[in-house]
This record gives C-alpha cells, structure tokens and sequence, in this order.
C-alpha cells in the first residue's frame, strides 16, 4: 500500500512525532482532528507562548472584571484596586468550582457560592468561614487563587503567559511589532477603545481561524459573492477588489516573521486611492460625510474619512491574536472541533463621534458579508478532513520561491504565498516537540504578606 | 395581503441611491423605541390587531419561503433591521451591532444571497418563524408597536436549533387600514453569547 498513514508510523514507533505530522509543505490532518494532540496543544502552545486574554479598555477602572478563557482555563481578568491586571484561575482554592459566574462586572471580591471562600481582585484570599478546621495548613497562601504568573499589557493587549522562561513581551513579538505598532499608531495617539465584542462559534479546529488570517489566496473565491454583489450593485474597483485576478502580481504582499507571527497586508492596494471611497456603502454613510465635510472642511473629513474603514492589515500574532480591518480577534479554542472567535470591534478616542458611529457600521460589514463564508468553509475543512485515508493538507503554494525576499526583520513573499501557514506550523512544530512542565506550586507557598 | 406591498416598488439593481436618513435623530429614535418594549401601551381594537397580525404572519411567511425581495416590499422606503450585540441593547452609535441596516444595506444581504456563490447560505438554513405573545398599540395616530415573542427554528447541515428573540415591531401607516415595517428589531435571548451561523434573515 502506497499511502503511509499515521496509524502505521505510531505503529513503526515513529522517534519524531512532531516532525512526521508538520512537513515544510503539508500538514497532517490529526493536527487539526487528533483530541490527543489538541490536549498537548493547551499546555505546549497556550501554556508556554504569551496568549492574548483582551484588552484593557474592557477593564478600564478599578476593580473591574470580565472573564475568559485561557487556553480553555476558565480565567478572570481583573484590575485591581491598585490598578494593577491580573488573570485569575476561576478556581475555587477549596472545592475547584468558578468563583466568578457573570461575563463582567465590577466587584471588590469574588465571594465562592459554595462555601463562602472569598478573594480580592489580586486573587489573594480575603476569608474562609470557620478557618479554625485548617489548622493543619500552615501556609495563608494556601487560599489564594492560582494566576497566570506573568502578565502584560502591551500598548492596551493584555497578554499572560504560563511560562517562567518565556522572553518579554517585546522580545516575543519579534518582526510583528512594527506592524502591530502601525496599527495602533493609526490615530495619532487616540487610543483604541473596545465597543463590543460579536463572538461566533465554529465547528472546526481553531488554526482555521489562524491558517486563513493569511491566506492572500481564497479572497477571490470564497468571497465571491459578497465581490460580485458589489461589483454588480455598486461597480468595479470597489472594496476588496484587488484580489481579483492574478493577485500575485498586486502590490499587496505577506511578511513572516519569528515566533510564528505573520501579515498580510493591503494597504498598497486599499490606500491606493481613497479606501473611503471603495467602501461597500454603510447606513449613513452620506450623512455622516456631508457632516463631517461641513465641520471640517474637505480636506480634513477626507483624513478623517479614511480611518472609518479598516486599516488595511491582517496580522496574526501566535498563537490566538489577530487584528483583522478595525477588529481585534481573539481566537478561544474550545475542543479540537470547536472554536470562538471573538471579534472586538474598536473605536478611537479624540476622533470625532461621525467617525466612530460609521465605524461601528464599517466593522459590522465583514463579519456579516464575508466572515460567515469563511466559517463555512472551515467548518467543511473539519468534515473533510474526517476521511482518515486523505492524511495531508497542502502548505506548499510558492515554496521555496525565489520571489521571497529575506529582509532585516523577515521574510517578505507573494501575497497568496503559504509561507505564512509554514512559519505558523514551523513555531507550533517547536512547542509540541518541547517538554512542558507549568508548576505554580509556588504560589501557595509560604505567607500573604 | 397589503395594498402596498403588493406594488413592486424596489428591485435590487446597480447603483442604490444614497443613503441619508440614518442620522443622530434616527439613532435617538431608535435607543428611545427600544426602551420602551418591556411596557405594552393600551391594546388596539381587534379589527385592527387582525390586519396588523396578517402582515407580521405575511412576513414569516416569506422568510420561510426564501422570498426576501417580497419581504423587503413590506418594509417602508426608510426602514431599520436591527440584531443589538447585547441583551440590553446599547447606542448602536457606541457598540457594534449582529446587524444594523437601513434599506440599503438590507438590499445588499438579499443581492449577496442571490449571487449564488454566499456559501453560508448553500444550503439555504431552512426555517420557521412563529410569533406569539404578540401586544399591538398605537403611538399617534399613524404608528403602531408590536412586541412579540418570536421563536426562529431552523434547520442546516444535519442540525436543528431553536433561536428565541423578542421581535419589536414599528408599522406606519400608509392608508387607512395598510401598514408597513418601519423597524424589525430582534433581540436574541443570548445576544451577548457566540453565535453560530445566523447568516440567514432573523
């Protein structure tokens, strides 16, 4: 028999697992199928990289709270009185049942429904009723929650990680900082406010979701229909249009970078001229533009104007942040078949409140015209790939093309190069060959000071 | 059926007009409308709670029956569609919405499903639209709310799922017994939860 299944290499005590299943050119399906491989992924990848948990404009007083899952731990990100962020286990220290049961909220403590155990917005423990009866533990941190031990916000991202070992946060992002700082630096220094945050579910592995962030290929095709809806009610050189055609010869390209962190971006073509202008048209759009002209003259309506569309940039920050137009994406695996994803839509402080309402329309376009063909096509990724006889999924467009440029901080290729899918896998291959031990044993050691 | 929608007065062709009426004073409308769904005003006489009911089961029906040009002929020219992201719905100036259209917009859902390429919707979701609880009363002399319990159930891909909403209705008048929707609004039970594929007409 030809074919080489995976059965028949476990068989074969095949040494390197890692290295059979992530090739440079394809992927096997257990990787996206395997319930095994998923459970080593939420200790080897969400619990040694550094995981976005949100953003800080959620948490923005205070003892204010919202909750989350950290690869599938149920967390608590929290602002304590200090002001300090935390990511809390949502672990009862006592019995193991949530602490905190509401989505967000603001509270001084989390005050366990079980048994009355209670903790403050640092995870540090407030009361046990009746103490007395644990004489025998000798340590007071004993009752605190368990954290997620080292914590960051990076210019608003709350980032946290598992992993004593891991490098600063600046360091991490490697490459990707210069692209993710442009798309912070968008404003001239307004800040980014989260205003909402869609979640869908999705029945298919999470790295759809991170494989397609930048794939420069399927825009012509999977969104067809919303390319030809424009194009027929609105006409030709509209929003998106550029990935019509042979878009290798676009000037939009990909850039791949260490850690596992890549872009797409389309600013070559989107700002070509006036992106506003492409625009498929969002309710009151004409409105809002003969207001802002009026206030602000032309000129200046036509600046602002251009930051109510989407900033041009699809990055993927491994392994589960994603900033997609205006949108902030956090991707929530949940079982190896079944993801949320989480879209924060975003509007901008200091800019007037016309840009901000058309934003909110803007951000609502893609999810509603694009993303919901996306999601099922991913979804019939997971199905196909049920059929165990047709192991591998292809990585391999423009491999080892010589149209790749190495630049000082990455690799710059053709825009529908699977590059970046190989320099994913590449630092997902790493992790899940390493030996992971998380140990936060400490924390319960010693005295609450 | 009513007298206005049977006119076909809006086909979804190239080059929509522009788009004007969704201003500050529409958005104010819309925040003060929905407010206002959790107390019913005084019940309209049943003559006209019986014409109000035959347009909204005149709507599911051509939702169910994947007839959406003829459902947007029951809306007026100035229409909203409404999915709010929240259980208590927000300034949609201020918070992303599922979904907030004007007709437009609403035109270009229907266009996009027409393409024949909107894979979401290949195979269509089938479904079924039944509204109960329904209060009716008047706000003026030529508006009327409508507060339902509307329970979508449908069916795709193998799966059946049920999607319980309040479904606050304005209707305005266009003569003496005929109504159009002004505002669909559609308030998921679980607005604030993950979704899964509602890229089908609520």
């Amino acid at each position: 028999m030809s074919v080489t299944t995976l059965a028949e290499h476990k068989r074969n005590d095949i040494a390197d697992k890692w290295g059979f299943v992530v090739h440079p050119s394809r992927i096997h399906r257990s990787v996206y199928t395997d319930g095994d491989i998923f459970k080593r992924e939420m200790v080897n990848i969400f619990g040694s990289a550094w995981v976005f948990v949100g953003h800080e404009s959620e948490i923005p007083n205070a003892n204010d709270f919202i909750t989350r899952r950290f690869g599938g731990r149920p967390v608590i990100l929290t602002r304590d009185s200090t002001g300090e962020i935390h990511v809390l286990f949502n672990r009862c220290a006592h019995k193991g049942a949530k602490v905190c049961r509401a989505d967000r909220g603001s509270t001084k403590m989390f005050v366990c429904p079980y048994h009355a155990w209670s903790y403050n917005l640092s995870g540090r423990s407030v009361s046990v009723p009746l103490r007395d009866a644990y004489r025998h533990h000798r340590s007071s941190r004993r009752y605190n929650l368990l954290q997620v031990p080292r914590v960051t916000s990076y210019r608003g991202f709350i980032f946290g990680t598992l992993n004593s070992e891991a490098p600063e946060i600046e360091a991490y992002l490697a490459g990707v900082r210069s692209p993710f700082d442009d798309w912070i630096d968008r404003y001239d220094g307004g800040a980014i406010v989260v205003t909402g945050t869609p979640r869908y579910r999705i029945a298919a592995n999470w790295k759809f979701v991170t494989d397609n962030q930048g794939d420069g290929y399927h825009p012509a095709y999977s969104h067809l229909s919303l390319l030809s809806m424009t194009s027929q009610r609105y006409g030709a050189d509209r929003d998106m249009s550029y990935f019509g055609g042979n878009v290798d010869e676009s000037r939009m390209f990909v850039k791949c970078f260490d850690n596992g962190h890549f872009y797409v971006d389309q600013r070559p073509e989107m700002f070509a001229d006036s992106a506003w202008a492409a625009q498929r048209p969002q309710p009151g759009r004409e409105h809002y533009e003969a207001e802002l002209q009026s206030r602000y003259g032309e000129q200046e309506a036509k600046r602002l104007l251009e930051l109510a569309v989407g900033a041009g940039m699809n990055l993927n920050i491994f392994p589960n942040l994603l900033l997609i137009g205006n949108q902030i994406q956090l991707v929530d695996p949940i079982a190896v078949d079944k993801t949320d994803v989480w879209w924060f839509a975003t509007s901008v402080a200091d800019l007037p409140d016309e840009i901000n309402t058309l934003r909110m329309r803007t951000q609502e376009d893609f999810p509603m015209f694009g993303e919901v063909d996306d999601v099922e096509n991913f979804e019939a990724c997971q199905e196909g790939l049920g059929i165990k006889e047709d192991e591998w999924v292809d990585c391999s467009r423009h491999l080892n093309s010589p149209t790749e440029v190495q630049e000082q901080d990455g690799i710059r290729a053709l825009v529908t190069s699977d590059l970046t899918m190989r320099t994913f896998y590449r630092e997902w291959q790493r992790l899940m060959r390493s030996e992971v031990r998380i140990d936060l044993s400490n924390q319960r050691q010693g005295k609450n000071g | 059926m009513s007298a206005s929608a049977s006119k076909k007065r809006h086909l979804l062709g190239e080059h929509p007009g522009p788009s004007t009426y969704v201003d500050d004073a529409l958005y104010d409308r819309l925040l003060k409308i929905s407010a206002q769904w959790s107390e019913a005003g005084l019940a309209v006489p049943a003559s006209q709670a019986a014409t109000v009911t035959a347009l909204l089961n005149q709507e599911c029906r051509l939702l169910d029956g994947g007839r959406f040009e003829e459902w947007l002929n029951l809306f007026v020219e100035h229409c909203i569609y409404w999915i709010p992201s929240d259980v208590v719905p927000q300034d949609p100036r201020r918070e992303i919405t599922w979904e907030l259209q004007d007709r437009r917009r609403l035109e270009d859902r229907v266009a996009r499903i027409r393409t024949g390429h909107a894979f979401s919707q290949i195979p269509p979701t089938r479904t079924r639209h039944c509204l109960s609880n329904i209060e009716i009363w008047a706000v003026g002399a030529d508006e009327l709310r409508v507060r339902t319990n509307l329970t979508i159930h449908t069916y795709r891909k193998g799966k059946q799922q049920t999607l319980p909403c309040m479904g606050g209705y304005v209707l305005q008048r266009q003569a003496e017994d005929d109504w159009l929707i002004e505002l669909k609004q559609i308030n998921l039970i679980d607005a604030d939860q993950a979704q899964g594929n509602i890229s089908f007409f609520l």
